[in-house]
């Protein structure tokens, strides 16, 4: 009889059948958890405060899972503030963002023949499609807000200091990473506003001096986006960036584990730091405290993106995309609203009076070759990203405490602000207060834009299909078209906003005649299908009688009626 | 208040309930999504992307077929049979002897075309209407232009007015036969050519701009109008069907046809400016060559 026979037989003998099974059930429960038997686990569980010798401690040495994880955290980290968690959820939704990445990928083919119809398949024929790609999309928006955030607490916080400045600097490469993903991710859908979106991102690269039509060419495969783009983008999305982000994210886990997480900076004596002189009785350890808060937190996080997506949120998919064809109020994803408000700075030194700015300009385009569009846009905008990275080099200051960082704090402040009035100068309407950044088109187009937009939904469009009644309605504030109470009521919505931009002109001095009039005409075109159209008769600025028409086909079984 | 948030830590209890709750969350919304999925929802979006599809296919036939199908898809005399008769959608297969179904007939022709007359069953010609073949369009709008006209089947047009495809052996009615062209004429028709009017305008066999109206038959058009109610209401001023010419293309905003294949026809498209960059002669030339145009034999 082999040894090992032996032994079991011995054991048998000794103790009996059912304490042996227990035992060896146990054994192997042990090797699995890298050293916490069944009653171990369950004490964690439970919540028991910790034996001596604690064995909870050991798969901190011995498993790999919790050896990126620090066996103990001081007592002041484990409360809402200084953290918020961010970090933690930051970790969270990219984990979703691979599962949920993963099932699509299995119904996703990256070439523009079939991109799109992929897409409509996912929604129309694939269970728990719509779901999962709701999930991916609103997760990725989730994730680039919470990684800014937790951003802007480590600079709050003054954690980038010695001696984790390479903590920080891993993790704007996380953030950097993050942007691309998503941005990388906006272009599969291969719709209208994913294409557009990312010819807009790619231009940007394109302006950049010397090596910009490179980077471009690179990027996109080809002079204009098109099969080996999108290949590109995909492969970017799916293996590069993902790679790049589980390798930085490893370091980023690491460097907590060897720094531990910095005290809130009142609690630390001036250019100390006691993150992992920890004394015991201020020791919070891992398993099993930190383990289930961060699990809740996890749970709470991947609840509410679920419950969003099965309730509120559904991501967009708009028509096929069309290289030949811009729609109206074409924008770069939201997170790159601040640099197209940089694009639209109008002189490289915006402060001066136009004459001189102009002039400047003139200088700077003969001697260096230089356009406000290059400078601001091209230069300034990856500048952004390389201050971030040299904020734990060029801040001398030792103290982390908030006093003693006024400086510091202001200017991160008004960098904040700035990225957000650049934002607000972004979007297509541009700063309401001061109307920089508006680009809008001619009044009767933005008329049209308003209740029937090139892509997504106006109010025009929503009407239920029986209220569109065939024929010419004249745009009227007590338009009443029997049985078509919708449809009054935006007829008297258009009239409103013709009203609205007759009496005020836009940014550009732009402004409707009073006299001007819409109509909104109505035509059968299939039993099932109507063709609505806004018809606007106004006097330009040369006097001319004018008409702006734009219309849309409608089906019945659309589902755009609310 | 802010301190008890901020220094807020959740007990064990509370962190296990809410660890709980949440998973019971996340169940219950992927159940919701399931449920939704298998029962209803998947076939309600896929009616509202089939739908959504057919508008899209709506603006492309507007664009490029409307212009010798038709509007309704009753077909235009000597341009396009109809798209919309229940001949169309009962008997056409047959008729050609395609082995497939209609729609991969209608989407075949689209995107290939049917070469001029390598049937005895066509006079004109269908041009190509695939990228790769040579035509504007990509192949999911095809497919949308498909869907559109499928869409007639289920309530098909059938009024007097329909232009029925010839049957085999029959062609369309012919235009009037081309007059022999007059060397002035001759050279009037190669000045359309090299002012670029043919970047808008068609003529079957001479040019193929998709923009302007058509000019097969502009003398007999033009003659249609000067005696019509919408000409005399307008601006203009033509009595014969060679100054109605003259008068669309140096004034061209005077009269505007009023309905064309997208509803009504839009102004200011024709450039106002010709008569400044064309000489006199040369426009004399060209409207000589146009006037021959759909002319009745004998005038």
């Amino acid at each position: 009889m082999s040894v090992i026979g032996k032994r079991l037989v011995d054991q048998v003998k000794s103790t009996g059948w059912k304490s042996t099974i227990a035992q060896r059930l146990d054994d192997g429960f042990t090797r699995f958890t890298a050293g916490l038997s069944w009653n171990d686990v369950r004490g964690v569980l439970r919540g028991d405060p910790a034996p001596k010798p604690n064995p909870r401690v050991k798969p901190h040495t011995e498993a790999f899972w919790f050896h990126i994880r620090p066996t103990f955290y001081h007592e002041a980290v484990t409360t809402l503030y200084p953290t918020f968690r961010l970090g933690l959820l930051s970790a969270v939704f990219f984990t979703i963002e691979i599962i949920t990445g993963i099932f699509l990928m299995i119904f996703y083919t990256p070439s523009p023949e079939r991109a799109y119809t992929n897409m409509i398949d996912i929604l129309t024929n694939v269970p728990f499609g719509s779901f999962m790609r709701d999930m991916h999309r609103l997760g990725a928006e989730a994730m680039v807000i919470v990684v800014t955030l937790h951003m802007v607490r480590t600079f709050t916080t003054g954690s980038y200091k010695k001696p984790r400045q390479f903590t920080w600097f891993t993790g704007v490469v996380l953030l950097v990473v993050t942007l691309f993903l998503s941005f990388s991710g906006y272009l599969l859908p291969w719709d209208q506003l994913s294409f557009w979106a990312v010819t807009i991102g790619t231009s940007m690269a394109d302006a950049a001096p010397v090596f910009g039509p490179t980077v471009n060419l690179l990027l996109r495969g080809a002079p204009d986006i098109g099969a080996g783009g999108l290949l590109r983008f995909y492969l970017m999305h799916v293996v590069l960036f993902p790679l790049i982000g589980i390798i930085f994210v490893a370091v980023h886990y690491y460097k907590v584990v060897r720094w531990g997480i910095s005290l809130p900076p009142e609690m630390e004596p001036i250019g100390e730091d006691n993150a992992r002189k920890v004394p015991p009785d201020k020791r919070v350890n891992f398993l099993p405290d930190i383990a289930t808060n961060e699990i809740m937190y996890a749970g709470i996080a991947f609840a509410v993106l679920a419950i969003s997506c099965v309730t509120w949120y559904s991501a967009p998919l708009e028509t096929h995309a069309n290289p030949l064809a811009t729609p109206n109020h074409t924008v770069a994803p939201w997170y790159f609203y601040w640099l197209q408000g940089l694009l639209k700075i109008p002189h490289i030194i915006p402060i001066l009076p136009g004459s001189i700015a102009t002039a400047l300009d003139q200088f700077f385009a003969n001697v260096l070759g230089l356009t406000p569009k290059v400078f601001w846009g091209v230069i300034v905008g990856p500048l952004v990203f390389v201050l971030l990275f040299a904020v734990p080099y060029i801040d001398p200051n030792p103290s982390r405490r908030y006093g003693d960082r006024k400086i510091m704090l202001a200017f991160g402040g008004v960098f904040a602000a700035l990225i957000l009035y650049l934002s607000l100068a972004g979007i297509p309407t541009g700063v309401p207060v001061t109307g920089f950044g508006y680009v809008g088109g001619t009044p009767p187009s933005e008329v049209a834009q308003e209740f029937m937009p090139d892509e997504g939904e106006g109010a025009l469009m929503t009407i239920p299909f029986d209220q569109m009644i065939v024929g010419e309605h004249a745009v009227r504030p007590d338009a009443n078209v029997p049985d078509a109470p919708k449809l009054s009521r935006v007829l008297a919505e258009v009239y409103h906003s013709m009203e609205r931009r007759k009496a005020a002109p836009d940014p550009l001095g732009q402004i409707l005649n009073p006299e001007a009039t819409a109509t909104v005409k109505i035509t059968q075109i299939q039993p099932d299908l109507k063709q609505i159209s806004i018809n606007i008769n106004f006097t330009d600025v040369n006097g001319i009688a004018q008409q702006f028409t734009k219309y849309k086909f409608i089906h019945k079984e659309s589902g755009r009626a609310h | 208040m802010i301190k008890k948030i901020i220094t807020f830590r959740p007990s064990f209890t509370v962190r296990i309930l809410a660890g709980l709750i949440s998973f019971i969350a996340i169940i219950a919304a992927c159940m919701v999504a399931g449920v939704a999925d298998l029962t209803q929802a998947l076939s309600t979006r896929d009616a509202n992307f089939r739908a959504r599809l057919i508008e899209e296919g709506a603006r492309v036939y507007m664009d490029q077929c409307a212009r010798c199908h038709g509007v309704e898809g009753k077909g235009i005399e000597g341009q396009g049979p109809s798209l919309s008769s229940s001949n169309f959608f009962n008997n056409r297969v047959k008729e050609v002897g395609w082995n497939s179904t209609l729609e991969t007939y209608i989407a075949a022709v689209t995107k290939s075309g049917i070469p001029l007359k390598s049937s005895p069953m066509w006079e004109v010609t269908h041009p190509p209407f695939l990228e790769r073949f040579g035509g504007p369009l990509r192949e999911d709008q095809i497919d949308n232009v498909v869907r559109f006209v499928m869409n007639w089947k289920q309530s098909p047009i059938d009024s007097m007015d329909v232009i029925e495809a010839p049957k085999p052996g029959e062609a369309f009615a012919p235009l009037p036969t081309p007059v022999p062209l007059t060397p002035a004429q001759e050279e009037g028709r190669n000045l359309f050519l090299s002012n670029g009017c043919n970047a808008c305008h068609a003529i079957r066999g001479v040019a193929n701009g998709a923009i302007g109206p058509s000019l097969n038959r502009i003398y007999e058009d033009a003659m249609m109008w000067i005696a019509s109610e919408e000409y005399k209401a307008s601006q203009g001023q033509a009595t014969t069907p060679e100054e109605y010419i003259r008068e669309s293309i140096v004034n061209p905003q005077a009269f505007i046809v009023p309905e064309c294949p997208q509803g009504a026809c839009p102004a200011g498209v024709m450039p106002p400016n010709y008569a400044d960059t064309i000489p006199p002669a040369d426009l004399d030339k060209i409207i000589d060559y146009l006037a021959t145009l759909g002319r009745p034999a004998g005038e």
